[in-house]
């Protein structure tokens, strides 16, 4: 410490304001019993300048360096630009969403396949076990099975491209349906821009259909993800129910037959009926999971049964395919006697075959 | 170049904030239902504190905040200021550096994955930011040769 003591200090501070005309009794206690060495420190080139008084023969306070407090405030500098730079982008990124809205396009052929043929061995290997939590549908008994144009069983989904629930939960029936039959003009879009989860990707039904021999799928998007310019909030109308789709969303959207559901009544998005036997009233899992992730992303790990994402995204696929079997009387066989539906059936009290 | 006065005192009242934020984020971390907070599409404290970015390495983001600030306490101590050992001041600065690198990730989770802030959070944050900065300026002074000694600096409280 004594050597270290005799370098000189570089820079310096000013002579230090010493009350009653120099030291404290404490100072010059201090001073007394000082090395002999740190005196030295006094005369170092570049050093403080000696405090005035009696102080005169005492070392001089140690202050850092130029180039210290330098790189100090450079350093503070660095982080506080960095930090607005942070707020700037967003801010920025922020305005142009405020203004614009992901547009709906035909959905890439690799992602339409990639959510057909998910292999069974990873549907049963998910099983109901997701590392993000699930929920499950509302189980209905007693109510006859649904019928849409002329034809049971059916499964009907209400919703809107601009609701981020209803983009989680798109997800989860394309991939369940794929199961039951084929897909035809699904389109890829997202959710709004500047509503919660914001601009989670997804695709829309609207314009599309599933060619099944086992289910008649009817979907409404009510409106689009265009937001209504002067109005925060609102979207751009797209599609209104029919009178048979709007009586059965009447009905089953009550809090008769969903717990969760407004007093006041109005429905929340989604509202997926699976032949009148099992509600959803929004997103079975958490749309925020999503967030970042391309549509092409989310469809490329849907073969991994690890994945975070596919694990929540086929827990619910395999809750709907549990309740379209029993729908469908166990049919497609090898579908409803697979592991993973036969998990999620026992899960919901059901039997899917 | 001023000598050390409110520096001490600021960088221990500030760790105590941060300890008490950390403590109720990491209660709440575990029992959602306890946090108020205001909750918009632009403020949501549970979006925050319930996604996959609260957590690194299944620890949680704010349970880092305890083990970020039970140590800032000890060398923000107007002792430890005082101290002639550098160990002592590069240990604080340091953890400040670590700090605030840490901030600069969360604030960009927020801003571009999660898309919420957290108001809890964003007060550790600044509270994180301000230590930095009493710390990184501080630093100069309490690192430099002959600091802490008897020829040293005095600082706040030292010639009481």
């Amino acid at each position: 410490m004594a050597d270290k003591q005799q370098k000189p200090v570089t820079g310096g501070n000013k002579p230090k304001p010493t009350g009653n005309g120099g030291q404290s009794a404490k100072d010059k206690s201090r001073a007394a019993s000082r090395p002999v060495a740190a005196k030295g420190a006094a005369g170092g080139k570049g050093g403080n300048t000696p405090r005035p008084g009696k102080s005169g023969a005492a070392a001089p306070r140690p202050s850092g360096s130029r180039t210290g407090v330098l790189v100090a405030w450079g350093s503070v500098a660095l982080v506080v630009v960095i930090i607005a730079v942070l707020f700037i982008v967003n801010a920025t990124k922020s305005t142009t969403q405020n203004l614009s809205y992901t547009p709906v396009t035909p959905a890439p052929a690799q992602v339409v396949s990639d959510v057909a043929n998910i292999p069974l061995s990873t549907w049963n290997k998910v099983g109901v076990t997701s590392q993000f939590p699930v929920a499950k549908p509302n189980i209905l008994s007693g109510q006859p099975a649904m019928t849409l144009d002329g034809k049971s069983p059916a499964m009907l989904y209400y919703g809107a491209e601009y609701c981020p629930y209803c983009a989680a939960e798109r997800w989860a029936m394309a991939t369940a349906l794929a199961r039951f039959g084929t897909w035809s003009n699904l389109k890829i879009t997202a959710s709004s821009h500047t509503d919660v989860d914001a601009a989670t990707n997804t695709f829309s039904f609207y314009g599309a259909t599933l060619d099944s021999p086992y289910l008649t799928f009817k979907a409404v998007e009510q409106y689009t993800n265009v937001p209504v310019s002067g109005t925060p909030g609102a979207y751009t109308n797209l599609q209104n129910p029919t009178k048979e789709e709007g009586a059965i969303i009447s009905k089953y959207s009550s809090s008769k037959f969903l717990p969760n559901a407004s007093s006041s009544g109005g429905v929340s998005f989604p509202f997926v009926n699976i032949n009148n036997l099992a509600l959803i009233s929004g997103a079975s899992y958490d749309p925020q999971i999503l967030a970042g992730q391309t549509w092409t992303d989310i469809s490329s790990g849907l073969s991994d049964p690890t994945n975070p994402i596919t694990q929540a995204i086929l827990t619910t696929g395999n809750y709907m395919s549990a309740a379209i079997c029993n729908s469908t009387k166990g049919q497609p066989g090898d579908v409803c006697t697979s592991s993973g539906v036969q998990a999620a059936a026992k899960a919901l009290g059901i039997s899917a075959s | 170049m001023p000598a050390l006065r409110w520096q001490p005192i600021a960088s221990l009242l500030l760790s105590i904030y941060g300890l008490g934020a950390s403590i109720y984020l990491t209660i709440t971390h575990f029992q959602p239902k306890a946090l108020a907070c205001v909750s918009n599409s632009t403020f949501n404290c549970e979006k925050v504190t319930q996604s996959p970015q609260s957590e690194i390495f299944g620890i949680p983001v704010a349970m880092l905040g305890l083990v970020f600030f039970v140590p800032m306490i000890l060398l923000c101590l107007p002792a430890a200021w005082r101290s002639a050992d550098r160990r002592i001041h590069l240990a604080r600065l340091a953890l400040s550096v670590t700090g605030v690198g840490m901030i600069i990730y969360l604030i960009s989770a927020e801003l571009f994955v999660i898309k919420a802030i957290c108001i809890w959070c964003s007060s550790v944050h600044i509270t994180t930011l301000i230590l930095f900065i009493i710390i990184a300026t501080a630093s100069p002074i309490v690192l430099a040769t002959g600091y802490g000694t008897t020829d040293g600096t005095p600082v706040d409280g030292d010639e009481s």
